[in-house]
């Protein structure tokens, strides 16, 4: 996805302006990472992980009248995992320890997740306004994201 | 015993030149009732930008072996007054009343006065 790198930009952003931020992760709601800045982990299981909570959410709110998905929080004894939705295919999630000012990430989380939301859906509705042009024979060939586990790219950005 | 709401209604109404008031928890940075405020002064930022100014004071009072406690913090703006009371007691503490005034209109000395006397009432 060409909105890759953009967005990767956003995260380091908002590790840069938040305090006691661990991590961060752009995913799609179906579970697979767009960009990450997270270290220690494996970014495919958290993502996998957020699909399946935000699931449950959005079935929650639903349930009791309450409209769309727009944020889950939760909250451990050593820290803080936290979910924003980011326009209507992605999602922003955050790890914070537990002395994060989850006040300042909220504030921080929102407005990143509307700059993310633009980047995220411009890029997916490109191909289907002006179909791609052939790509050069030196590129590799574009593959379609699946569910099964990439090797773990080390410069953070997954396409 | 006054209430969260009463409390900052109170604060609103019986202190002059009072903008925007908020209780807000320094243990997450979020606010548990705001009052006032407008497009220009969003309560729930100045909650969570508040909360690192009260615990990077605290944290300040650690280093320097400071064994006190903070009764309240001012930060004047050329137009404006910014006071932090901290709740004392009473399931109170980790918590602060948050005050912005019009510097031309208060009266500091008497909002402050004011201001202790809405927090000794509050019961959260």
């Amino acid at each position: 996805m060409t909105a890759a790198p953009e967005v990767l930009t956003e995260l380091q952003g908002l590790r840069a302006r938040v305090p006691h931020l661990t991590g961060a992760m752009v995913a799609s709601t179906d579970g697979l990472v767009i960009a990450h800045l997270v270290t220690g982990m494996e970014p495919d299981g958290v993502a996998a992980l957020t699909a399946a909570a935000l699931g449950v959410g959005a079935r929650l709110t639903d349930a009791v009248g309450h409209g769309g998905f727009r944020e889950l929080l939760v909250s451990g004894e050593r820290g803080y995992v936290a979910t924003y939705a980011a326009g209507s295919s992605c999602v922003l999630t955050l790890l914070a320890s537990a002395d994060a000012n989850v006040g300042r990430l909220n504030l921080e989380a929102r407005r990143a997740g509307a700059r993310i939301a633009p980047l995220i859906d411009g890029a997916l509705e490109r191909p289907r306004q002006a179909p791609v042009p052939p790509p050069p024979r030196t590129s590799p060939p574009r593959i379609p994201p699946s569910r099964t586990p990439r090797p773990d790219n080390q410069s953070g950005v997954t396409s | 015993m006054t209430n969260t709401e009463t409390a900052l209604k109170d604060a609103m109404s019986s202190i002059e030149g009072a903008l925007g008031a908020a209780l807000v928890d320094y243990g997450s940075g979020m606010a548990l009732g705001t009052l006032g405020g407008s497009q220009s002064l969003d309560l729930n930022v100045a909650a969570a930008g508040n909360t690192d100014v009260v615990r990077a004071k605290l944290r300040t009072m650690e280093m320097l072996n400071i064994q006190d406690s903070i009764e309240d913090i001012l930060i004047t703006l050329s137009g404006q007054y910014h006071l932090i009371r901290l709740l004392t007691g009473r399931g109170g503490s980790g918590l602060f009343l948050y005050l912005v005034l019009d510097a031309r209109r208060a009266n500091l000395a008497m909002a402050r006065h004011q201001l202790k006397r809405i927090e000794a009432e509050l019961e959260v």
